[in-house]
């Protein structure tokens, strides 16, 4: 009955109650869309983080982290593997032997982590060779030619492996991809020619187009300008187990294309064979065996099960590899409550002073209810269900359609190019698929319901304060 | 009696300024006033400090990445940008430095050599950066000497400085930052938590037990100073040797052995662990390419944006090719990329909160229009002119907006100065965060600038728009059905 009245209330003053509503609305809205980019970017990196770069768990050698000393490998592996995938909850295994060392090309050379993998191991233990990129090549393979590697995109361009051109079918796949005819125009002067790397092409194309021009399909030529020979040639260069310096051309097999740039420049795959070759060392000893879980979430208890059955060895999981990955899964929730809070917090600024004004134009008719033998219980609970009304219409209104435009904009991501770069330099992606779960909604609606009642309390104690005889006299 | 009345509200009303009128009107219903004053106050506080934090924060980080590697202006090679690799280095003679040194905005000509090897010191090996600089003139840049660690915080002198006697919350710190390296007093006394009365008693225990013993470099006595993350890494102290190997100029293989003369602490990361510096004829011998440069750094007076600009344009005009001009936004692509992205986001979620706090105000113009229609109806039939009337209900909003900013300011600007001058410093696993991320876990507040103004621009747009619905209601009034609402 109480409730029944208090909705009625809400629509005696449609305007003003609307209002307020709509205001929730919006700021539910643009909140709530506003986390799951966020989500959807974090959710992202993390996904990318153990599939490309981490994996789940991995064991070394309890000095090989902080040294990365090529002599800090551990022994006979194959039956430390076999134990390993005793448990049930590990899916796959994989081991590698790593060196730091140079990549040089005819022109220039970058400081790199070498890997050597066995490629039908590491399949299934990370996803980096479903990362090809398009054209480039193809995976490691184990039966083919010797002497290949497998690097990340930005590695070829800073090597200027990768260098670009705008050729009659670029300008062709331009048109394609939508880019206005007054753009490729304005590339036309530059056809044909070659420039060794991206900075050079940049400084051509900041020459030929406007800013606004670059920002938005700047991306989409130098995707479609880039040259790259399948087989390119680069020389490693690094120490070997008896610490002479070392090195052998390898052949370029493709390149991965992930959002982390950092790990793309850093990082070079090659055969476990040919390192074992170069650097002396035998099948058996490696530094690192990387272990994928069926399920993520068993991954404490699989670190403390290794740990136990590997007490010399240094085993680690995900989120003590890289703290920041785990202490921003942690932080996020924090995070996200309070920007929910201070949108809610300015709401109910309105929704205090819209109930205020409930109560200061019905002192006679609460002054009434109260004269009719109404208890104050019930005229609080009135007010206080009157303002969660209000604050609920406009939230659930205000999650309907932040539900709608997340499911309508994940469909193809949002594509934040501008800023790909700085995105990317983080090892986040700038094409983010917004997504938030449900359970997400539900805490939205908590807060919800919760800043409708705090915001109905000092009006609510007003009306309370009242005095029926007075209130029956006020005009 | 009723016409007495009338007639002096009619003389009083006559006499009133508007503004005092809306004044008073504001203070008959306090609590909503204060209320609605309190929401402005709300979102121009929380934006004045987000901003203060967030451009402050830039600005700290552009500071250190300009002042501790790229300065603010360099003259290259042209190729060289494109392509950072000693071939690329050139000559710079004489008339070309004169023609540089000719705009009144450039103080001196700061030399460097820099390039790419492989440093390893007993089996450990990594990719790092050389640069080679001359030792004295470098000062007024990067004044690398002033970042020479002074002070090391290793498990050993934690372990000895907790034997003695220094305040509890003290030690508490000491374990917090065991590990961590000191360029100078102060910054070791602010994390610390050493108060000025106790550091008379505390330094000179630090000076006992964390002190390290450094030297510098200089042109002509072959030399290096190490960045303190790759010092950890390779295992090296003073005196310890560095190898580096690379290719030198036209692909003469280059490879030399220095010693260590001292450690330093780079604020940002990512360059602290992969910087190796050398006196520059020592680089240039290494590289065997004598004589050459890969870069200048201009010391400049102004390093006011519009200072910068100009002195670029200047510059560009002078030189011609092969010479190209950067300036510092060129030079850090990356992270000026990143920051701009960060300031759109900041940017977004403060227009959220003032969209939320618009429609508060809207709501509360919409209850004071409705609630004073009557008195609308009243006051213009007995000939108060309806622009003045308008009049004292912008005023009204006027004042609340005023005293909405005001207020917001009034409280963030004691929290806004004492941030300014105690910049907030991360520990721990935020701090961890944040260097992963090649930034220094540090959160600064920007002084007083024109954010400020934009908080009132935007206030003062809430305003305007809500102002709007009362001011058409009052011109479009007829006094009979207002008299009878």
């Amino acid at each position: 009955m109480i409730t029944k009245t208090a909705w009625k209330n809400v629509w005696r003053s449609k305007v003003r109650s609307l209002v307020v509503i709509s205001s929730v609305a919006v700021g539910i809205f643009a909140g709530v869309f506003s986390v799951a980019v966020m989500e959807g970017a974090m959710a992202q990196r993390l996904d990318d983080a153990l599939n490309d770069e981490l994996s789940h768990i991995q064991i070394a050698n309890k000095n090989f982290r902080a040294n990365n000393d090529l002599a800090c490998f551990m022994e006979n592996t194959d039956e430390m593997k076999q134990k390993i995938m005793t448990l049930d909850e590990v899916r796959s295994v994989s081991d590698r032997i790593i060196v730091v060392g140079m990549a040089n090309s005819a022109t220039k050379s970058s400081g790199v982590q070498i890997n050597g993998i066995n490629p039908d191991e590491e399949k299934h233990v990370l996803e980096l060779d479903r990362k090809l990129k398009p054209g480039t090549g193809n995976y490691l393979d184990k039966s083919g030619r010797s002497n290949m590697a497998y690097i990340g995109e930005d590695l070829a361009k800073e090597l200027n492996i990768i260098r670009y051109s705008v050729t009659k079918e670029v300008i062709d796949s331009l048109r394609v991809r939508d880019v206005p005819q007054k753009v490729i125009n304005k590339l036309e002067p530059s056809l044909e020619v070659r420039f060794k790397n991206e900075k050079a092409f940049n400084r051509e194309l900041k020459k030929v187009i406007s800013k606004e021009e670059e920002t938005k399909y700047g991306y989409i030529i130098k995707e479609e300008s880039q040259t790259y020979r399948e087989n390119s040639r680069m020389l490693l260069t690094f120490i070997d187990k008896d610490n002479y310096q070392t090195g052998a051309v390898f052949r370029i097999a493709g390149l991965f294309d992930i959002p982390n740039k950092m790990f793309e420049s850093s990082q070079v795959f090659v055969l476990k064979d040919d390192l074992q070759r170069l650097t002396g060392l035998s099948d058996g000893e490696e530094h690192i065996i990387t272990i994928r879980l069926k399920d993520v979430s068993s991954t404490r208890v699989v670190t403390d099960k290794l740990k136990e059955m590997f007490p010399e060895m240094e085993v680690l999981n995900w989120r003590e590899i890289q703290p920041d990955l785990a202490m921003m899964e942690e932080l996020a929730g924090i995070m996200y409550g309070m920007f929910m809070g201070i949108i809610l917090a300015a709401l109910a600024f309105g929704i205090v002073n819209t109930m205020l004004m409930v109560v200061l134009e019905r002192t006679k008719e609460l002054g009434m209810l109260a004269a009719i033998g109404m208890n104050r219980k019930k005229i609080f609970r009135m007010i206080m269900s009157e303002s969660v009304f209000l604050s609920l219409v406009g939230g659930v209104f205000g999650m309907i359609f932040s539900k709608i435009v997340i499911t309508l904009t994940a469909k193809h991501g949002i594509n934040f190019s501008g800023y790909k770069e700085g995105f990317e330099a983080m090892g986040y992606s700038a094409h983010i698929y917004p997504h938030i779960g449900n359970d997400f909604f539900v805490i939205v609606t908590f807060l919800i319901i919760i800043t409708g009642i705090l915001s109905a309390i000092y009006p609510a104690l007003k009306a309370l304060k009242l005095d029926p005889a007075d209130a029956l006299r006020t005009e | 009696m009723l016409s007495g009345l009338i007639n002096y509200t009619y003389s009083t009303l006559a006499i009133m300024k508007s503004y005092k009128m809306a004044w008073r009107n504001l203070w008959r219903n306090r609590r909503r006033t204060i209320i609605t004053v309190a929401s402005v106050f709300f979102a121009v506080f929380f934006a004045l400090i987000m901003r203060s934090i967030q451009l402050g924060t830039y600005d700290y980080m552009f500071k250190n990445m300009i002042e501790s590697y790229s300065g603010y202006i360099q003259v290259q090679n042209e190729e060289f940008w494109e392509d950072r690799i000693v071939d690329n280095a050139i000559e710079f003679p004489g008339e070309i430095r004169k023609k540089m040194l000719e705009i009144p905005n450039v103080k001196e000509i700061i030399p460097r050599f820099e390039s790419f090897a492989l440093a390893s010191s007993g089996s450990r090996t990594k990719g790092v950066m050389v640069m080679g600089i001359d030792p004295e003139k470098e000062k007024l840049l990067s004044d690398v000497q002033r970042k020479l660690i002074k002070y090391r915080l290793s498990d050993n002198a934690v372990e000895e400085l907790k034997k003695e006697d220094i305040p509890e919350d003290v030690k508490k710190n000491l374990e917090l930052f065991k590990g961590f390296t000191y360029a100078s007093d102060r910054t070791i006394c602010i994390e610390l938590g050493i108060k000025e009365r106790d550091s008379g008693l505390v330094m000179p225990m630090i000076r006992k037990h964390a002190l390290v013993e450094n030297g510098y470099i200089e042109i002509g006595k072959p030399g290096a100073l190490v960045g303190d993350r790759l010092a950890t890494y390779l295992g090296l102290s003073k005196g310890d040797s560095i190898v580096l190997i690379s290719q030198g100029y036209h692909g003469v293989s280059a490879a030399g052995i220095y010693q260590v003369e001292g450690i330093l602490h780079l604020p940002a990361p990512d360059i602290d662990s992969r910087i190796v510096y050398l006196p520059v004829d020592i680089c240039q011998e290494l590289y065997s390419a004598p004589g050459l440069l890969t870069s200048v750094v201009l010391h400049i007076d102004k390093n006011d944006d519009t200072s910068i600009d100009q002195t670029l344009s200047s510059l560009d005009s002078k030189l011609d090719e092969p010479y190209r001009v950067l300036g510092w936004k060129e030079m850090n692509e990356t992270i000026v990329n990143q920051m701009d992205a960060d300031n759109k986001s900041g940017m977004i979620m403060i227009g959220i909160l003032y969209l939320v706090i618009a429609f508060g105000v809207f709501g509360t113009v919409l209850m004071m229009t409705a609630e004073r229609r009557r008195e609308f109806g009243v006051l213009v039939s007995i000939g108060m002119q309806k622009t003045k009337l308008a009049a004292v209900m912008v005023y009204e909003m006027i004042f609340i907006g005023l005293l909405g900013i005001l207020a917001g300011i009034a409280v963030a600007l004691p929290s806004i100065i004492y941030g300014y001058y105690h910049p907030i410093r991360f520990s721990s696993n935020m701090a961890r965060m944040w260097e992963d991320y090649g930034f220094e876990p540090v959160m600064a507040f920007m002084w007083i600038d024109k954010y400020f103004l934009w908080q009132s621009v935007v206030v003062g747009i809430i305003v305007i728009v809500a102002v709007l619905y009362p001011v058409r209601k009052i011109i479009k009034l007829k006094e009979v059905n207002a008299l009878k609402a």
